[in-house]
């Protein structure tokens, strides 16, 4: 449904997306990972026309996607999207106007369950909770693609549990694509079926969490036993501490030997050891 | 069609801020008792034809696309707007011709109706001219604005003001700036000023399509 082919976006020298290849056709929640500045908005903004690309070609449903396209299919919504300065309530019944698909019951619906009140002009909302009516006209917008950037900034420990859920529930609903960047990685992993990570305008990782869970691992022990454990794996990063060394690897474990530690990566190590420029032939 | 009527209506409601200073300067704009010649309150009405544009471009836009509205319905609804915006003006500065000018017995008063020549086919005619003139108004003002942006926005721009520099202090180009004046709004054919404000409005939002495919 969304492929990208040697898509590359460049301010003058500085290439924020490098000759990106990707193809996502599976409907599911996506997780886009980066450091900031990874290149994660423009990546997103770019696939739902907002952004024009130097090269290369983007398809949404086998249809090409620029700036100058008409009907993109794609709802993306920034964090502090702007919005009229209008009663939340009548905000959402505008969107149901100016959008035929858009699916006025689950935003309603929404809008009662986070106690959004319907009467409270937009910006005399908190930040959150301008995000999160943001998020649910998004959702509710019933497009083939949901490109939600950073939606849980300004949201506490309990709207982003709700916003999970809300997102699974839209999800069972109309099962499409929606892709979500954050950078709270361990709390949306049970809400995601894959994991993309960007980093320097590339694409480091595409992939399940079951590829992590099974490839992601630490090993530790003394510098020449982990040399020669990990010699043909594909080591993503590495310590060394006078004679000990610590090797991140993403491939099948070698065996378990007494001399080594072995551990299971979390989602958040594997994330750094990805892109967090520690060393390692990566 | 109703997503459409929506989008009007919005863009109409944001353009409060417009109507109410169009408003004001109507009603409170005066010429000096003392001269032969005043000027008719209901040119300022015009001042909407430029306002609008600013309004549908910086301030709707992007709401309306966080709404969930596709650039097709955007640029429809952009369209409607700046028509029913034109009937608007039009209608308004005709009132203002027909039933406040003449009351003003002790000087002339210019009204652009009259200035451009369009009474001449009649106030019915009068009316539609100046619609279709004030609709290329807006729309050619939301083309420019609406490129900004971009790279050939401002190459437009630089074009616009080398015209306006280079055509009017020498005189053969002068008289080509004129004449292309002279088409678009002191035309004497109603036919033919009605047409070509149609096809460079039609030209002019569809140029702005093209140029966004081809720059893209």
């Amino acid at each position: 449904m969304i492929k990208l082919e040697n898509v590359t976006k460049k301010y003058g020298d500085v290439h924020v997306l490098k000759d990106i290849t990707l193809k996502i056709d599976e409907p599911g929640i996506y997780c886009l990972l980066g450091r900031n500045g990874a290149g994660k908005t423009t990546f997103l903004k770019s696939i739902s026309g907002h952004q024009s690309i130097t090269s290369g070609i983007i398809e949404v449903d086998s249809k090409k996607i620029s700036t100058a396209s008409l009907e993109t299919g794609v709802s993306y919504i920034e964090n502090f999207a702007r919005h009229f300065n209008l009663p939340v309530k009548k905000l959402l019944d505008i969107a149901s106007k100016v959008n035929p698909d858009y699916d006025y019951a689950f935003a309603f619906e929404m809008m009662e369950r986070f106690e959004l009140d319907g009467k409270k002009k937009f910006n005399q909302l908190s930040l959150g909770m301008k995000t999160m009516v943001s998020t649910i006209i998004c959702l509710a917008s019933n497009k083939k693609v949901i490109l939600l950037d950073e939606p849980v900034l300004g949201f506490d420990a309990v709207m982003r549990v709700e916003f999970y859920e809300m997102l699974e529930e839209s999800f069972q609903k109309h099962p499409r694509i929606i892709i979500v960047s954050t950078h709270i990685i361990e709390e949306i992993a049970k809400t995601i079926q894959k994991l993309i990570i960007i980093d320097k305008g590339t694409i480091r990782f595409f992939d399940t969490l079951q590829s992590i869970e099974a490839k992601a691992f630490r090993i530790s022990g003394l510098k020449k036993d982990v040399e020669t454990a990990t010699q043909n794996l594909n080591i993503i990063g590495q310590d060394i501490i006078g004679g000990l060394a610590t090797c991140y690897i993403f491939d099948t474990p070698p065996r378990n030997d007494s001399s080594l530690e072995i551990q299971l990566l979390s989602l958040q190590d594997f994330f750094i050891q990805m892109v967090g420029r520690r060393g390692g032939n990566q | 069609m109703l997503t459409i009527y929506a989008i009007a209506k919005r863009m109409l409601s944001s353009n409060k801020i417009s109507f109410i200073i169009t408003a004001a300067v109507v009603l409170c704009a005066t010429t000096s008792g003392s001269t032969g010649i005043a000027l008719s309150n209901g040119n300022y009405t015009w001042l909407l034809a430029l306002m609008a544009p600013f309004f549908v471009v910086f301030y709707d836009y992007a709401k309306l696309v966080h709404l969930g509205t596709s650039k097709r319905d955007y640029f429809i609804g952009s369209l409607v707007s700046y028509t029913l915006f034109a009937v608007l003006i039009s209608f308004a500065n005709t009132v203002i011709y027909l039933l406040i000018d003449p009351l003003n017995k002790t000087q002339t008063v210019i009204n652009l109706i009259e200035l451009c020549g369009w009474n001449a086919n009649g106030i019915f005619i009068a009316f539609f001219q100046q619609t279709l003139f004030l609709l290329l108004v807006m729309i050619f003002l939301h083309v420019l604005l609406f490129m900004q942006p971009y790279w050939y926005g401002w190459l437009t721009d630089i074009l616009l003001i080398a015209v306006i520099c280079i055509f009017t202090p020498i005189a053969p180009l002068r008289r080509v700036l004129v004449g292309f004046f002279r088409l678009i709004m002191f035309n004497p054919s109603a036919l033919l000023h009605s047409a070509l404000c149609l096809f460079l409005s039609a030209a002019l939002a569809l140029g702005l399509l093209i140029l966004k495919r081809k720059a893209s």
